[in-house]
């Protein structure tokens, strides 16, 4: 309804829908994801060691789970920081 | 039996035979407690993301077997007694997702052709539910646009009236535009008529005294002059007459 109320807005302030993203890990189709492939799991830190939220990556809540299980364990075996700065 | 993937961190400060040994020796608790060893894959020296227990790098080791629950217990406290092994961590691959879904598949694969339908008609019922709200709003609109075009109808009745009478009045202009030429126009006879009136009437003054002059001088040539004011007269006569039935002629069409 939200963004139907959005359109119903007079032109003059552009509303452009926000472009739907997909799971990269559901378009490759991948059930688990590995703690151990840090160069995946880095894409999904920022810059400060992070976990990058779903809103921003356009994960799905399945594999964003598995992501931050994967990201933790790979903290603690000192694959990726805690902390980064 | 479980699948179980255990890794840890050997002291880089431990030369490399010292940690082959070690990793042999971790191996050989995995058979001895008749776990299946799959994998055993060696990194080696790795530079940590951060430091453990003041070291910067590391020798990576992954353990990939399967076993029973004994196998992970006995692994961990061999790692605690031994100190060049700075960390480890041991993960219970979840085999039984992956059973699931292979019978997931399995199950997709043989009721491929009844679940289809199933699929087809959940789109149904979802387009039908996404359709419902937008219809409601689709109707509301309608409506409004019917208003809009009912209002729109009525202005175009209003105008049409209005136009009538507009056509209605150019007619009348015209009608009084050709009243008017025509008074014009018969003022322009008359004018045309006096005009020549008066050329004449001058013409015959001039002649008169022509005449006259002429009378005075030969009286033979009066008659002449006369019998030319007379055929003159009737010219002016039959023009006046003609003029007339001109005019006559302009007021029936008038009249029709």
């Amino acid at each position: 309804m939200a963004r139907e109320q959005r359109r119903d807005r007079p032109s003059y302030r552009k509303y452009f829908p926000p472009k739907r993203k997909v799971c990269r890990f559901c378009e490759r189709n991948i059930r688990d994801i590995d703690y151990k492939k840090v160069d995946i799991l880095r894409r999904y830190s920022s810059e400060r060691g992070k976990i990058t939220p779903r809103r921003v990556t356009g994960t799905c809540a399945y594999h964003q789970r598995k992501l931050g299980v994967a990201i933790k364990r790979a903290r603690l075996l000192a694959l990726l920081p805690y902390i980064q700065d | 039996m479980r699948l179980y993937e255990t890794t840890f961190l050997i002291d880089p400060t431990l030369p490399e035979e010292e940690a082959e040994q070690l990793i042999e020796k971790m191996a050989g608790i995995v058979t001895e407690k008749k776990g299946k060893m799959i994998n055993v894959d060696k990194w080696g020296k790795r530079r940590l993301a951060y430091p453990i227990k003041k070291f910067e790098d590391a020798v990576y080791v992954f353990f990939l077997y399967k076993g029973d629950v004994d196998i992970p217990t006995e692994l961990e406290r061999n790692f605690k007694q031994t100190e060049s092994v700075i960390r480890y961590l041991t993960i219970k691959m979840e085999e039984r997702e992956n059973i699931r879904r292979l019978k997931k598949g399995a199950s997709r694969a043989v009721e491929a052709p009844p679940s289809a339908p199933r699929a087809k008609e959940k789109a149904e019922e979802e387009t039908v539910v996404e359709e419902k709200p937008v219809k409601t709003p689709s109707e509301e609109t309608p409506g409004i646009e019917t208003a809009a075009e009912g209002k729109q109808k009525e202005k175009k009745e209003e105008e049409k009236p209005v136009e009538i009478p507009s056509e209605k009045t150019p007619k009348i202009e015209a009608a009084a535009e050709e009243k008017q030429e025509e008074k014009k126009e018969e003022e322009k006879i008359e004018k045309e008529k006096l005009e020549g009136k008066k050329k004449e009437e001058e013409k015959q003054e001039k002649k008169n005294e022509e005449v006259k002059t002429q009378a005075k001088k030969k009286d033979t040539e009066t008659k002449d002059a006369a019998l030319k004011k007379k055929r003159e007269d009737t010219e002016t006569k039959k023009n006046e007459v003609v003029q007339e039935k001109e005019e006559t002629a302009v007021k029936k069409e008038k009249e029709k």
